[in-house]
């Protein structure tokens, strides 16, 4: 662990990923929620770019720009649904949005 | 433990700090305060990986607009349903934990029980040096091997747009008014409704004891129940909660 390796990254990746997925879980708003999918998505690119280094590859970065064009897109899309959400059913809380499950 | 380790573990605390801020804050702003922390970290992270092009696309992309669209949602949505809401759910919260810690307890030992094995690819540090930088290889490996990829992403960009176009158009008013008619129509310029032969009999009572007299030109408000009139508050200023 004296020499900056892949297994650096990956331990970043893995902490920040998994706060993220708590924050999923627990959390109750869906903007918060919507944040915390976005922290998921950026810590795989984390361990992606780390792999690339460690392995003088450039498909590994290239994973990541694809991945970062599709966070883009969820999160224009998901934030159109929070905002008709909002529109329709005047609240961010994941609880009281069961229109599906009825 | 060289100086490169002493700097990745130092951004990498603040990116772990920034993340627990997101969940841990109870406004979605300072989430996305904590948020922008995590990511301008990361992006540092890039630069020490090699990555120089993802670095300057996080910072544009999602430290840029990710973060601004949603702060602009966030102002968006009523401030009475920003605060994290009554209730806090004590047993939900400690399942996520407990949950979250054995993953990574987990995960951990995985990576550092077994060490990385691959074949090296040619990209080191003087090839990609001889393309001239990390922009320019990304590029040519980009345009060559990547190429229906890319313009499959292009299409899923334009796709997005699209989507959330149609999702956030706000109704027509001509499609809420005919919503509404299949429901009921009052007329509140009338004595009786437009359609309706009768009033119903229990019509809500008004807030305040107050009621927004009629004035000429103000449209006909259409709804079902009092709780309906948080548009067009015909019954005073209170929304239903």
């Amino acid at each position: 662990m004296t020499e900056l390796s892949a297994t650096h990254f990956l331990l970043l990746s893995a902490a920040l990923f998994i706060i993220g997925m708590v924050g999923v879980l627990t959390r109750r708003n869906v903007l918060v929620i919507f944040m915390c999918i976005e922290l998921m998505l950026n810590a795989v690119n984390v361990s992606l770019i780390g792999f690339a280094w460690e392995l003088h590859q450039l498909t590994g970065q290239i994973f990541a720009l694809f991945v970062i064009a599709v966070a883009a897109a969820e999160a224009v899309v998901g934030l159109g649904i929070v905002m008709a959400l909002t529109r329709r059913t005047d609240t961010v809380d994941i609880d009281e949005l069961r229109q599906l499950r009825e | 433990m060289t100086v490169q380790v002493l700097v990745f573990w130092l951004l990498a605390l603040v990116a772990i700090l920034g993340a627990l801020g997101v969940v841990a804050a109870r406004n979605p702003i300072h989430s996305a305060i904590g948020l922008v922390l995590s990511f301008l970290n990361v992006a540092a992270i890039y630069l020490i990986a090699r990555a120089e092009f993802l670095a300057v696309v996080q910072v544009i992309v999602y430290a840029g607009a990710v973060i601004v669209l949603v702060v602009f949602v966030t102002m968006l949505v009523h401030p009475d349903d920003l605060p994290e809401f009554h209730g806090r759910r004590p047993l939900r919260i400690a399942t996520g934990l407990v949950l979250g810690l054995a993953l990574l307890a987990e995960v951990s030992a995985a990576i550092l029980a077994h060490g990385l094995r691959g074949t090296p690819g040619p990209w080191t540090d003087d090839t990609i040096a001889a393309v001239g930088g990390n922009t320019r290889a990304l590029g040519q490996v980009l345009y060559s091997d990547f190429m229906l990829a890319i313009q499959l992403t292009a299409l899923l960009l334009l796709a997005a747009t699209i989507g959330a176009i149609a999702l956030a158009r706000p109704e027509a008013v001509s499609e809420r008014l005919a919503a509404a008619r299949r429901v009921m129509t009052i007329s509140l310029a009338h004595p009786r409704g437009l359609d309706q032969p009768a009033l119903p009999a229990a019509l809500p009572e008004p807030q305040n004891g107050r009621v927004k007299e009629a004035g000429g030109g103000r449209p006909i408000v259409l709804a079902r129940t009092a709780d309906e009139f948080t548009e067009q508050p015909a019954w005073g200023e209170w929304r239903a909660r």
